[in-house]
């Protein structure tokens, strides 16, 4: 009962953090930058939706909203600042520090506006539990996430090979100089890139803190593992991404049935080190 | 003639200056977590202070001086704590200031026992906290005071299989290693124990993994996230008696029905109806036991100010310290007498029902 419930919790941590990956993912592989920021478009998703539903708003206008507010938040980013310092030929650490900092500004102006205490979306139906046989208990918010979590994946995927502006996506990352060459735009394909990815990230941004309350510095510990899971899934492999957030979140819960629970991050971070010395590229690198 | 105008002069001013002494501002300090996963707690304890430096200023002050409380935040971190020491010590010459939360609290004492501030602490228990500085004096017991007292009740409820679940700080160690050493005494036997970081919400896996060991009852010895901690218990349908420490004043979770049957010892401090019902007016909300801990708190050093006044002595942290141990008992909330720098209170045993706190039995935490 306590692995299959452990294996169970592990499937929805391990499906929110794969969308924050495959998000993290398509920036990277396409920009090439280290978007540290993308953890406060994370947590901002979850506050708008927070306040909106406050306001007395229905949850899908809610939502629709902080995808929006994401997005955009997500565009203006690169536009404004990433187009701008790539422009004045900054290095990728200075566009990391511009990224540190503009986390650091996301997180303080929430922590501002709506206090750093732990908020409470008050959504009774989400903490409905659910009796999925096996003695496992899942509430709907879990049960949401995980099926959220999946049509993401999903469509993302659709995007990514099934449309044209995914498979110029492809060919910039594949290639920046040719698509450059050809007329791709690269510079207006970033913009998109990164307002695609936002909204994406804007999903696990509301259904988490569902779970578990709000906080301003939520985003950075799920980023990391999500950039774990990105570079063990083979940077630019969607599936790797997804595949390996959930393999990691799955680790993390089913080794308390070996070990106790503060060795649990390091045991499983330890696990990937080995890894990535036997596979440096990633498990899903050679499939892309 | 010149010599004697100088003299006249000099003699006004310092009349003057001493009248000007008289109506002085007391400026007094407070550290204390206003935002962060402490901040339900920290905004009690900032209430409950300035709630009592209200009263007393509109009733004319300390011996006509008026009091003044610079309050800063610490976000309950230890290394925010030192800076917000160091500016109220150094810059602001403040000779006492009010803390809270353990990791916080041991950071400063240090600092306290250097510069002779008084450091009074009325919401931290952690046990280290009883000798960890001469200056830091604690209204409430420790930790260890209160383990003590549950595991022994624990015991006689016949619930002798036990689990811990606690935070990993210095407040949380403090239960969990109180809970270690009193509850096999007392004829119980621990037969797991898991961890959970400070502002982490997440318990599933913890509870879990306790739950599958079977307890009849689980210690929780955690500062924040009470409330998340007791939904996810309610959502995994998990049976066993939760049991704390006065860390379960939280009153969002007490509320809440998910903690309901949540046993916990609990420092006794009631408030008077009618203070109570000042407060409401004021604030809007009830007088929870964090305000009325604060606000005894600072009637204590109100009433070490006004002795020092008396005596004509200087408002020094060294001297506020000696008068707080010379006076000895001080009747405020509650009667409360110091013996050592951890003070000696009441204490009681609460369970949670019906959104409530309700007491099952009292004693002393001596």
């Amino acid at each position: 009962m306590l692995a299959l419930q452990l294996a169970c919790n592990g499937i929805v941590t391990g499906c929110a953090l794969g969308i924050v990956a495959v998000s993290f993912s398509f920036i990277y592989a396409t920009t090439k930058l280290f978007h540290v920021a993308h953890a406060g478009v994370y947590t901002l998703g979850g506050y708008l939706a927070w306040a909106m539903l406050g306001h007395g708003f229905p949850a899908p206008l809610a939502v629709l909203a902080s995808i929006a507010g994401c997005t955009a938040l997500g565009a203006l980013i690169q536009s404004q600042l990433y187009a701008r310092l790539e422009a004045k030929r900054a290095t990728h650490l200075v566009v990391l520090i511009a990224s540190l900092g503009m986390l650091a500004v996301i997180q303080n102006i929430l922590a501002a506006v709506f206090s750093a205490n732990i908020l409470r979306f008050d959504l009774p139906w989400g903490a409905r539990v659910v009796h999925l046989g096996g003695n496992v208990r899942l509430t709907v918010t879990q049960i949401l996430t995980v099926s959220v979590s999946l049509l993401a994946y999903a469509g993302i995927m659709m995007f990514s090979h099934g449309t044209i502006l995914g498979k110029q996506i492809r060919g910039v990352a594949s290639n920046p100089f040719l698509a450059e060459i050809t007329r791709l735009q690269p510079r207006r394909v970033h913009v998109y890139v990164m307002a695609i990815a936002s909204a994406l990230v804007c999903l696990p941004g509301i259904l988490t803190p569902m779970d578990f309350g709000l906080q301003p510095y939520n985003g950075v510990t799920p980023l990391l593992t999500a950039t774990i899971a990105m570079i063990a899934g083979g940077v630019g492999s969607i599936t790797g991404a997804f595949v390996l957030a959930v393999v990691i979140a799955e680790l993390q819960n089913l080794s308390l049935l070996l070990i106790p629970g503060e060795w649990s991050i390091g045991v499983t971070f330890f696990i990937f080190v080995i890894f990535m010395l036997f596979r440096p590229t990633g498990l899903f690198a050679a499939r892309r | 003639m010149r010599l004697n105008a100088r003299k006249a002069i000099a003699a006004i001013a310092m009349v003057c200056s001493v009248s000007a002494a008289h109506a002085d501002t007391i400026r007094f300090g407070a550290i204390l977590p206003l935002t962060g996963p402490g901040a339900v707690i920290g905004t009690e304890q900032m209430r409950g202070i300035q709630f009592a430096t209200d009263k007393a200023n509109a009733s004319g002050g300390v011996r006509g001086n008026k009091i003044e409380i610079v309050f800063e935040d610490n976000q309950a971190k230890p290394d925010q704590s030192v800076l917000s020491f160091n500016k109220l010590a150094d810059l602001e010459k403040l000779p006492m200031i009010f803390t809270a939360y353990s990791g916080p609290s041991l950071a400063m004492a240090p600092l306290a026992t250097r510069k002779k501030v008084l450091l009074v602490n009325a919401g931290a228990q952690a046990d280290k906290l009883a000798t960890a500085s001469p200056y830091l004096v604690n209204t409430l017991p420790t930790i260890g005071d209160e383990v003590k007292i549950l595991t022994r009740f624990l015991a006689a409820d016949g619930k002798k299989q036990g689990a811990i679940l606690y935070e990993n700080d210095a407040a949380g160690i403090a239960g969990r290693d109180d809970f270690v050493k009193y509850y096999p005494e007392a004829g119980g036997t621990i037969l797991a124990q898991e961890p959970t970081a400070f502002g982490q919400t997440d318990y599933r896996p913890a509870l879990l993994k306790l739950a599958d060991a079977k307890p009849q009852v689980m210690l929780v010895s955690i500062t924040a996230g009470l409330l998340q901690m007791a939904q996810q218990y309610k959502q995994l349908g998990l049976s066993f008696t939760v049991a704390g420490t006065s860390f379960f004043a939280d009153p969002d979770a007490i509320a809440d029905s998910a903690s309901e049957g949540f046993i916990h010892t609990q420092v006794r401090i009631d408030a008077p109806p009618a203070l109570d019902a000042e407060f409401k007016a004021k604030y809007g909300v009830p007088m929870e036991f964090f305000v009325r801990q604060y606000y005894n708190a600072m009637q204590i050093m109100l009433t070490v100010t006004d002795t020092l006044l008396a005596e004509g002595k200087p408002l020094t942290g060294e001297a506020m310290h000696d008068a707080l141990f010379r006076i000895g008992k001080f009747q405020g909330l509650i009667p409360l007498e110091f013996k050592s720098n951890t003070a000696t209170v009441p204490l009681d045993i609460n369970i949670m029902k019906g959104g409530k706190d309700v007491t099952l039995k009292q004693m002393s935490s001596d």
